[in-house]
């Protein structure tokens, strides 16, 4: 009995950490888009409904807007007033690509600038190395 | 047919110790040309970096440090570092060397992962280094903080080492 009890408590405790970890990003997983979908929607051709936003070095991806990193203050503005004549229910994905998310400067400043402006259909890129790998190197459709 | 793909295969394979260093020929921010070939006889840190990656820009004042550390071997041309640029913008470029105080030669051919050099060193990511001897071959790849500081030491001898850094000197054998 004790045993079982100290199982259910190191489960629940684990669940808790878990629920905290992920608390701790301004996203959640379902706010993540993959590269290889979004590819496949551009490639398709039904990419037209999306705004895709640079936030990072530079804006490769086809059709994407080119903001610049992030973490500048005036980049922030620069995404604001981008962003002040788009629905609020307009699917916006934004990238960074730099280097992998835990070193990413550029993301969290920009996701929660879309939260507070109230954009519901907010998205986020999942690039797990970078642009160059996750992207440039697979193919994937590019501003020219 | 084989020996087609053989070399195909070689080209896609990371650069290895004792491998000669691709060849760097671009250009410096006021545009003079910098060449790798021109630094040979030197041990030359190689260090890829752009403004726009934070982990790279992270380590500028680490570089700092040894430029400065190391400033005798660089004067009796045995050292050099040699920061290539993976930006794309020239303007961020610039007021990046001056924002992080970087005063050891730098050149970029602004093509961001498009740059062929990137290419040639196989660069998957940043930030990137090699340490390559005074005949053109790869001594080191990758190395950061104090693993860098202590092989570059090693690789120039401690007579190098100024007095701007005695703990760090005292603490070696």
């Amino acid at each position: 009995m004790p045993k079982t009890i100290l199982l259910a408590w190191i489960a629940i405790a684990m669940l808790s950490f878990g629920a905290k970890a992920q608390q701790q990003e301004p996203w959640n997983s379902n706010q993540l888009v993959r590269p290889s979908d979004l590819a496949a929607k551009i490639q398709k051709g039904q990419a037209d409904n999306l705004l895709i936003v640079n936030i990072g070095p530079d804006a490769v991806i086809k059709g994407s807007v080119d903001i610049g990193p992030g973490q500048d203050a005036e980049n922030i503005a620069k995404l604001k007033a981008h962003l002040k004549s788009v629905p609020k229910y307009k699917e916006v994905i934004l990238y960074c690509g730099c280097c992998p998310f835990s070193k990413c400067p550029n993301i969290r400043p920009t996701f929660k600038t879309l939260a507070e402006m109230g954009f519901v259909n907010r998205k986020l890129l999942d690039i797990p190395k970078n642009i160059k790998v996750d992207w440039l190197d697979k193919g994937y459709p590019v501003n020219e | 047919m084989f020996a087609l793909h053989t070399s195909l295969q070689a080209q896609n394979q990371p650069l290895q110790k004792g491998d000669l260093a691709p060849e760097i020929s671009l250009l410096s921010p006021d545009g003079r040309p910098v060449r790798l070939s021109d630094m040979k006889g030197k041990l030359v840190l190689v260090d890829f970096w752009a403004t726009w990656c934070a982990p790279c820009v992270g380590e500028q004042a680490e570089l700092g440090k040894m430029y400065t550390d190391f400033h005798a071997a660089v004067k009796a041309d045995k050292f050099e570092i040699l920061g290539v640029s993976l930006d794309k913008d020239k303007e961020k470029w610039v007021n990046g060397l001056r924002k992080y105080n970087i005063t050891w030669p730098q050149t970029s051919d602004l093509q961001f992962w498009k740059s062929p050099v990137a290419k040639s060193y196989r660069i998957e990511e940043l930030p990137f280094n090699v340490v390559v001897d005074a005949n053109g071959r790869i001594a080191a790849i990758n190395l950061h903080g104090e693993p860098l500081y202590s092989f570059i030491a090693g690789q120039i001898g401690s007579v190098s080492i100024t007095q701007s850094n005695p703990t760090r000197r005292s603490a070696k054998p």
